[in-house]
């Protein structure tokens, strides 16, 4: 589904991303993890279109990396952010059907009905506009908006973040009920060893801009020098 | 001295009107990209001299302008919008002088095609006066007051139940997570600079029926209409509307008491003031919730 190939971003001098190639086939969950400044979001930021990248991008068999930030969402690249970013002018439901009718090009009021359940936002979804709600319903709002697009793919980046024990939980169930419910592939960014290991069937690292160790969650979190890019000390 | 209260408070609803007209182009346009435009009260004169040309010239009442009007401020906005569009760092700073450049621009081609003569419409139909007990306004004003109120129903409505008006609402939110659901910025900028100036256009025209208007009237103009934006809080029709009425009435009791001297003075005072005791705004709290 998503080919990178020798993916490369430069900011003046800096290198965030140097030569990161993998796949992704459709239909799998991947943990996208490294210690802060690793390039992660970076890496986020090149397949939505955020940032200019080279290399090449491969979305369904197209090379997308020229393509615009609208452009990409169109061909189904989804995309949230850490900090939720709602439109906050608009009411929860027209953050969706905006979504839906630009990102997805229909207009499936049942559809938006739907995500809106699933995401447990259907109580506000008409009562005010999206600046209202509380981080957690931000952070469901987030997703739901990406959703509304109609994504192939899903970049959650840090939607767990800043959750308690039982919340992170109830968000990761609903993650694997999202996978299965509307067939999504999705790449998470997550800094939590055992949420990786729960909720993905493979993990890629990244660690100061260079893929260090790419399999599954087991095999990665064994690798020393993912444990080392961690802590930054040598695993014993 | 109560009629003289009356009709004070009267003709500063009706003027206050049309200064909404005027500044909802301007309010529109900082929406949706954050940036004000400087020659939006050329633009607004520019529609103004279309009327004056077709009575001049056709003998026609100036309202059969709008569709020239629309044309021409038209692609005079689209061509604005080009050249702000290419703008690519520090828009918002970089974009005042682009304007304010563009404003001159327009004024001195006015001035050169139309020369400095005051000009104002000669329909005696839209100079006849009206009576509403003991106050009085010219058809022209009462014309233009229906006019722009309808024109503010008409972009509410858009902007709230429109696909087009959401996507503006949504960019003017965040640029950033509008493009993620598939909006194109630059799609949804160029239609909000395009009604904008059509709203410029019908200003420009109802200005022209019930007031004069010469080729230094535009930077006056940019004026109110940042003041009423201002006023307004950013972002809210209704606070548009009511910050227009309220300068409007601040004018039209100052003319009455004072001095028409002072008019452009008192203006700026009330300016000022709600700078000073309410920084966000008249409806500063609403705007932000839309």
């Amino acid at each position: 589904m998503l080919k990178l190939d020798a993916v490369t971003v430069r900011f003046g001098g800096l290198t965030a991303l140097s030569d990161v190639s993998f796949e992704i086939p459709q239909g799998e969950i991947l943990g996208l993890v490294g210690p802060n400044g690793a390039g992660k979001t970076t890496l986020f930021n090149s397949i939505s279109g955020l940032v200019k990248a080279r290399g090449q991008i491969t979305f369904d068999g197209k090379n997308v990396i020229r393509l615009p930030l609208h452009r990409r969402a169109r061909v189904g690249i989804g995309r949230t952010f850490q900090i939720p970013q709602p439109m906050h002018h608009l009411s929860v439901r027209e953050n969706l059907a905006v979504a839906q009718v630009f990102g997805a090009g229909r207009y499936d009021p049942k559809r938006i009905d739907e995500i809106l359940t699933v995401m447990e936002l259907s109580h506000k979804a008409d009562a005010d506009a999206a600046s209202a709600l509380a981080l957690q319903e931000l952070k469901r709002l987030e997703i739901a908006k990406a959703l509304a697009t109609e994504p192939k793919l899903l970049l959650l980046d840090e939607v767990l973040a800043g959750l308690e024990s039982n919340a992170k939980r109830t968000f990761m169930l609903k993650l694997r009920e999202l996978h299965r419910l509307f067939g999504l592939t999705i790449v998470i960014v997550e800094h939590d060893i055992e949420t990786i290991s729960e909720l993905c069937t493979r993990a890629v690292v990244l660690n100061f801009g260079q893929l260090i160790a790419d399999g599954t969650p087991a095999e990665v979190f064994a690798n020393p020098a993912v444990m080392e890019s961690y802590t930054g000390t040598a695993h014993a | 001295m109560t009629e003289l209260v009356l009709q004070a408070l009267f003709s500063g609803v009706l003027i206050g009107g049309v200064y909404a007209l005027v500044a909802l182009g301007l309010a529109l346009a900082f929406g949706a990209m954050r940036i004000i435009n400087l020659a939006h009260g050329e633009l607004v004169l520019l529609a103004a001299y279309m009327a004056y040309l077709v009575e001049s010239r056709t003998g026609l009442d100036p309202y059969f302008a709008i569709p020239l009007a629309l044309i021409v401020v038209g692609v005079a906005s689209w061509i604005l919008f080009l050249l702000v569009d290419r703008i690519k760092d520090h828009r918002e700073l970089n974009s005042l002088i682009l304007t304010f450049a563009i404003g001159i621009i327009l004024t001195n081609a006015i001035l050169l095609l139309f020369a400095s003569d005051v000009r104002t419409t000669s329909s005696a139909f839209l100079q006849d006066a009206v009576s509403f007990g003991d106050v009085y306004a010219m058809r022209g004003e009462l014309i233009a007051f229906v006019l722009a109120l309808v024109l503010m129903g008409v972009l509410w409505w858009w902007l709230k139940s429109s696909w087009y008006g959401r996507a503006v609402r949504a960019v003017s939110s965040n640029r950033g997570a509008a493009q993620l659901m598939g909006i194109n910025p630059t799609r949804i900028e160029t239609v909000s600079f395009l009604v904008a100036g059509a709203l410029a256009s019908f200003a420009g025209i109802a200005l022209y029926t019930m007031s004069v208007v010469q080729p230094a009237t535009g930077h006056a103009l940019t004026v109110k209409a940042f003041i009423i934006t201002v006023l307004a809080g950013v972002g809210s029709i209704p606070g548009v509307f009511l910050g227009a009425v309220l300068l409007g009435l601040t004018e039209a009791l100052t003319v009455t008491f004072a001095s028409s001297a002072l008019q452009e003075l008192a203006g700026m005072v009330l300016f000022l003031l709600v700078l000073f005791f309410m920084p966000n705004g008249l409806f500063g709290a609403r705007a932000r919730r839309g």
